[in-house]
């Protein structure tokens, strides 16, 4: 048998894997979290941590395809598998239609919880292209806002729903 | 050292190999908390996100087997009504792709959402290591505040349960997402019509209210049986006065969350 792959909390783990569909091969300090590796070593400061317990959700990213809180993983968790973040979002430049319509209901204030709200939207969307306003509520039951009052959000991710950009994409 | 087996013999292997020194990471949601906190820089970490088995679900003979890893995510979609809904209470979608039942278990919280669904399902836990296989009454797998019978080489590879109780399952916090509850009540009635009822955060650990369970089973299940039977619920548990609410509060409510769900449950 095959022996399990290991590495020192202060050596550095070989982490492979897809990051915003480029493939990345580097090595990491395997007791780091995915958020700080994301944020520190790779340069992506788009995603936030606040609270680093989970409460919050300014960390989410998706992994494969599922939201996930990436202060609460560790960085070699990820291997082999396929990470979005918001740096991943924008297609050559022109925003993903979650985002044109963040910016057209005014559903960012100060910005903070903005790409864990796209995160869990997105990830939502994916599986429900005709979320009703509870699947919303319930999507984003795991992230916090304190400006906007989360009704503009709401509506956005309704609206990036029943756009035609979204159905035809 | 960070280790990621690929098979559970594997991370079996080393857990035999590290004891203590090792700790079994999944979900994270508790481990990787106290690290950002401060207070927790394990030695070993033994990664049990790589090993496919360990989030299989099979059904067979009237139960449902789950494996250690299976997330909240997944339980939430299990036809299991007390199950799926404690497991889709647990904190937003994010904690619950990652969080695990088996690691609720282990953590033996005295708030464990999955963990009062599971003891009115009288659920089994089956734990490996090295030296072989056991099942546990899950009743029997908490031993007190945060103890629990894992022995330090041992794994949780399976929960066991029926597929055939009546069940529903109630949680009261301070607001409806994201919320540790107040206290969390799962009842169930099984297929000879005995009645199960579990709390957590109550006392030390997630409990089984076994005296009114007795009574229900002498009396039968109707509204004056389980009016009373409240009252024995509300003399069997043992709550603390916290931040979240007191005694005495915990106590009224419990009989309330109980008789609710009991009195639905039979007029279903």
């Amino acid at each position: 048998m095959k022996k399990a792959a290991k590495a020192k909390p202060t050596g550095l783990w070989p982490l492979r894997f897809t990051l915003n569909g480029k493939k990345v091969s580097t090595k990491v300090r395997p007791t780091q979290t995915l958020l700080d590796f994301l944020r520190i070593e790779m340069g992506l400061t788009g995603t936030k941590g606040a609270c680093l317990e989970g409460e919050c959700g300014s960390c989410y990213v998706l992994v494969d395809g599922k939201p996930m809180n990436s202060c609460l993983m560790l960085a070699p968790q990820v291997q082999d598998r396929n990470v979005t973040t918001i740096e991943g979002f924008a297609h050559n430049k022109k925003l993903d239609v979650i985002q044109q319509k963040f910016v057209e209901c005014g559903a960012v204030q100060c910005g903070y919880c903005t790409p864990g709200m796209l995160m869990a939207a997105k990830a939502l969307l994916d599986r429900n292209p005709n979320p009703s306003r509870e699947d919303v509520v319930e999507a984003i039951g795991g992230n916090i806002c304190r400006c906007t009052g989360y009704e503009p959000i709401i509506n956005a991710v309704l609206d990036a729903a029943r756009s035609d950009s979204r159905r035809r994409a | 050292m960070f280790y990621q087996p690929k098979n559970v013999p594997e991370a079996l292997g080393l857990k035999a190999e590290l004891k203590e020194r090792g700790v079994f990471i999944a979900g994270g949601t508790d481990i990787v908390v106290l690290m950002n906190h401060g207070k927790a820089a394990p030695e070993n970490f033994i990664d049990l996100t790589h090993i496919p088995e360990l989030r299989a679900i099979h059904r067979h003979n009237g139960t449902m087997e789950m494996a250690g890893n299976v997330t909240h995510a997944q339980a939430g979609k299990l036809p299991i009504r007390c199950l799926a809904q404690a497991a889709l209470s647990v904190g937003g979608p994010g904690i619950r792709e990652l969080g695990t039942l088996a690691g609720n278990l282990a953590t033996a919280s005295p708030a464990g959402d999955g963990s009062t669904a599971l003891l009115a399902l009288d659920a089994e836990v089956e734990l490996t290591s090295v030296r072989g296989t056991r099942r546990l009454p899950l009743e029997k797998f908490f031993l007190g505040y945060r103890k629990t019978a894992l022995a330090p080489d041992e794994m949780i590879t399976k929960i066991i349960v029926p597929t055939n109780y009546k069940t529903d399952w109630a949680k009261n916090g301070k607001r409806g997402a994201m919320n540790i509850s107040i206290v969390a009540a799962a009842v169930a009635i099984t297929p000879k019509n005995e009645a199960r009822i579990a709390l957590a955060s109550v006392a030390p650990v997630p409990i089984r209210c076994h005296k009114a369970e007795r009574f229900l089973a002498e009396n039968g299940l109707n509204g004056d049986s389980i009016r009373q039977a409240t009252e024995i619920v509300r003399g069997e548990i043992k709550p603390i006065t916290d931040h979240r609410a007191s005694a005495d509060y915990k106590i009224h409510l419990s009989g309330v969350m109980v008789r609710r769900l009991l009195e639905n449950l039979v007029k279903s």
